[in-house]
């Protein structure tokens, strides 16, 4: 998937206010959204080094252009079974800022979609017990529910590692 | 006002003004008479002055402006510099030193008048006035009074002749495209104004005021015509006035008044311009214009004079002043650029070399040369870039004479400093940060090291203490030594006020050794001062200076005899940012080690280890070494057969050696060391990352975590 033409849409697209793209991925048979403005890449599965003595969500290391960045695995960390590296697996580069770039790994990445303010609705009301992953649900307009990611949550060190 | 753009340079020089000053004013302590110290004194001070008016920074000009006075008595020979007037004058350095220090953080002087310091200074010369005879005055001084009273009548000289230089703006040629937009103008009751501004002669930084002076008026206008033009005017080259043509809608002396706000500008003149004379002027020379030319002349001619008169003194001042080095100052980011350029050169380097192994495998041999070719060309150019980054530790080690000096009056003690090696270079980051741990150990040589005058007499000890820093490049490493020739460490008194304070056991005291009782010295909070002096005793200094060092990847060591002295030793790696390493496998992983932290590699039969309280050592050629097997270390599976050899990476820390039991050697590497980021909390035996030849990513084991 080419990143820049999604920026380059993404820029044009903000002119018109209320609305924000967001990047589709699956995790198992879940679709999640990813708010486009905190990726700054996304790159194929490549070889992750192991860092030792970190928790098992914290996969690894890759070099991103001479960069050192971590990678985390979503499944994991969202208490889901074991990633299962494929051909479709991707590495999100995510701009995060306190910590820097970092990488989650995903199923697949499938589309770009543009959701209105109308069409997200917060999970506050639907509260669910334990951490939270999601933030908001957006709506499309072929019924399907898009759970979209809360970034602080996953940028944040799990201290039950 | 606005001088921030100048702001950095203002900093900059004036930091090394007050250093050139400090410096000097040792000197003159050393050699009283001398008068080549005396000048640079006089110029560093008469500069720093300047400088602090042009900046606005009044109090400051104030400040220095009194110490001027004192020196300027001292060159004219009517007051002998003596060990108080040192001292009035030292304190002024630092407060000049508290008004840049808030400048920089606040880009404010700060509300400090420091009249104390005044009344003091104002007090020698007073005293000085008392001994010396007033009747003759020195040619230094008439000089100097001279110079000052010019650049405050260059004011009132300039309204005089201002009928003279109103006329200047004729002068301009205006071509018939610039005569065509004035006319415009005036058609959009707009009027075209000539302005004359004169700058003050006392002004530094001429270009700036200009530049002001520009702004300033273009809030009010549009300037047409600059004579000279504004790049010449930005480059400084103009003498000390400027014509400025300016489009306004706004009368002439709302304009005028614009220029004038700007300080350090001695004079505006200005009127409408009337084209027709202009156009009279190109022509022929009609007797007014002439008049006007002629007029002007005097002033112009005095300005070359004036300037003349300038360039003798300065060039008086040339003559004995030391040959300064050739130096261009480069934004530390800039290198760091540069550096990280040069790290992903070596990355591909690497990525070359590995590709061509498999190449000449299979016999293509020509790119092996080549590759060797690119090979040396990337070692030098890491070289020179390194070396780009390495300054002198001079700039940090420069301020401890004047410390030691203040601790001596202080402390009461007699003592002297004798520095050697200022000029060993170290990379930048790390010379930035040696200064403190080098303070802390020199305060504590002159506080705990030295005896006190009675007690080295008795001693049979030179009354005058002596405390050293000798800095010296050794292989990859610097060493800085501080060795003192003081009382050196009481172990038993070490020893009892750790006992006293529970930090051992009575059975830990019987059993250490004397080296582990010095290293009690770097614990947190440990200070066997009696009593706690603000020079040094609050336990804070020894336990900061060993982890800054070895956070620096240095390491630090004590020597000490008791009643002979002591010697602290400081290692540093030359650079952080790029170092050897032997690449190894642990568990079909890749680890890097850094080859300054190895000894030697051995190869263990698994008979040879033996074990010692429930712990595996082996018997090294008769020292003993426990055995680290890196595979627990770091929750791998080996790839070692049971039976194999062992093969063991003999590790040192200091004095202590550990052997690191790893799979398989793969090898020397050069490699880049990258932050692991901030989202891994460090590993503690993990010091980073680097990227290898093939994109890969291996980590860097930190030896001296894991003994």
């Amino acid at each position: 998937m080419d990143i820049n033409s999604l920026k380059n849409n993404a820029d044009q697209k903000k002119e018109s206010v209320g609305t924000s793209q967001y990047i589709v991925v699956t995790l198992g048979k879940e679709q999640y959204g990813i708010d486009i403005r905190f990726i700054d890449n996304i790159v194929r599965m490549q070889r992750i080094t192991r860092v030792p003595k970190m928790p098992p969500y914290l996969v690894g290391i890759i070099n991103l252009r001479g960069e050192v960045l971590p990678v985390v695995s979503l499944r994991l960390k969202m208490g889901l079974e074991k990633d299962v590296y494929e051909k479709a697996t991707r590495i999100i580069i995510l701009k995060t800022e306190q910590e820097g770039n970092m990488g989650v790994i995903v199923d697949e990445v499938k589309e770009v979609v543009t959701l209105e303010e109308t069409q997200v609705d917060s999970v506050d009301d639907l509260r669910i017990e334990g951490k939270n992953y999601v933030c908001n649900v957006g709506k499309r307009e072929n019924g399907d529910l898009i759970s979209i990611l809360d970034l602080s949550m996953i940028t944040l060190e799990d201290s039950a590692g | 006002m606005d001088v921030s753009q100048y702001l950095d340079i203002f900093l900059d020089e004036t930091k090394e003004h007050l250093q050139n000053l400090s410096d000097q004013i040792m000197a003159l302590e050393a050699n009283p008479e001398d008068s080549n110290t005396i000048n640079e004194i006089f110029r560093a001070a008469h500069t720093l002055k300047g400088m602090a008016g042009t900046m606005g920074y009044k109090r400051m000009q104030t400040l220095t402006h009194d110490m001027e006075n004192v020196f300027s008595e001292v060159r004219s020979g009517k007051l002998k510099a003596n060990s108080d007037m040192i001292d009035i004058l030292f304190n002024c350095l630092d407060a000049l030193d508290e008004y840049t220090q808030n400048i920089q953080n606040t880009a404010d002087e700060g509300t400090n008048d420091n009249e104390p310091l005044i009344k003091r200074l104002n007090d020698l010369l007073k005293g000085q006035s008392q001994t010396a005879e007033k009747a003759e005055p020195a040619q230094a001084e008439t000089e100097k009074a001279d110079s000052s009273k010019k650049a405050e009548n260059a004011a009132p000289e300039n309204t005089a002749s201002s009928a003279t230089g109103e006329e200047k703006w004729y002068g301009i040629h205006l071509d018939s495209s610039q005569i065509h937009v004035i006319e415009e103008a005036r058609k959009q009751n707009m009027e075209c104004y000539g302005i004359n501004v004169v700058v003050q002669d006392s002004c530094l930084l001429k270009a700036a005021r200009a530049f002001l002076v520009f702004k300033a008026v273009e809030e009010k206008g549009e300037i047409i015509v600059s004579n000279p033009s504004a790049q010449d005017v930005e480059d400084e080259r103009f003498d000390k006035d400027f014509t400025l043509l300016v489009l306004s809608k706004h009368p002439l002396e709302e304009v005028m008044k614009a220029a004038e706000n700007v300080s350090e500008i001695a004079n505006v003149t200005g009127g409408v311009l009337e084209l027709e004379k202009t156009k009279d002027y190109k022509p022929t020379e009609t007797p007014q214009a002439e008049g006007a030319t002629q007029n002007a002349e005097p002033q112009t001619s005095q300005a070359p004079a004036a300037k003349n008169q300038e360039k003798t003194t300065d060039k008086k001042a040339a003559a004995g002043k030391p040959v300064v080095s050739r130096t261009v100052r480069v934004d530390i980011e800039k290198l760091d650029v540069l550096m990280n350029l040069v790290s992903e050169l070596i990355i591909a380097k690497n990525s070359l070399v590995a590709a061509t192994g498999q190449l000449r495998s299979s016999g293509e041999n020509g790119v092996g040369e080549h590759i060797e070719y690119l090979e040396r060309v990337t070692t030098s150019l890491h070289e020179s870039v390194m070396k780009v980054r390495m300054v002198p530790i001079e700039s940090v080690v420069n301020k401890f004479p004047r410390m030691i000096r203040d601790l001596s009056k202080k402390l009461n003690k007699n003592m002297e400093l004798h520095m050697s090696g200022e000029e060993t270079e170290l990379d930048r980051t790390v010379v930035d940060e040696i200064g403190d741990p080098l303070m802390h150990l020199l305060r504590n040589s002159a506080d705990h090291g030295l005896e006190s005058a009675e007690v080295r007499a008795q001693r049979g000890k030179n009354p005058v203490g002596s405390i050293f820093l000798d800095a010296y490049q050794d292989g990859n490493n610097v060493v800085i030594e501080v060795r003192d020739d003081g009382n050196g460490i009481d172990i038993e008194a070490v020893k009892n006020k750790a006992l006293e304070r529970g930090t051992i056991t009575p059975e830990q005291a019987a059993v250490m050794s004397d080296k582990d009782v010095i290293n009690l010295l770097f614990l947190p909070s440990f200070s066997t001062a009696k009593q706690v002096t603000d020079v040094s005793g609050r336990g804070v200094g020894l336990d900061v200076v060993k982890s800054k060092i070895e956070s620096l990847s240095g390491e630090v060591e004590v020597k000490s005899q008791l009643g002979q002295g002591s010697t602290w030793t400081i290692r540093l790696p030359l650079t952080l940012a790029i170092i050897q390493t032997l690449m190894v496998a642990v568990g079909g992983e890749k680890y890097a080690i850094s080859l300054g932290s190895i000894q030697s590699l051995e190869s263990i039969r698994p008979d040879e280890v033996k074990h010692v309280q429930n712990k595996e050592v082996i018997n090294l050629r008769g020292s003993v070494l426990p055995l680290i097997r890196m595979e627990e270390v770091l929750d791998v599976e080996s790839t070692r057969k049971p039976g194999d050899d062992l093969t063991v990476v003999i590790v040192k820390k200091g004095d202590k050696m550990a052997g690191l039991v790893i799979d398989e050697l793969l090898g020397q590497l050069e490699i880049v060391i990258k932050p692991l980021g901030k989202y891994i909390k460090q590993c503690k035996f993990i010091s980073g990352a680097t990227i290898l030849g093939d994109g890969e990513v291996a980590l860097i084991l930190d030896a001296n975590a894991l003994i």
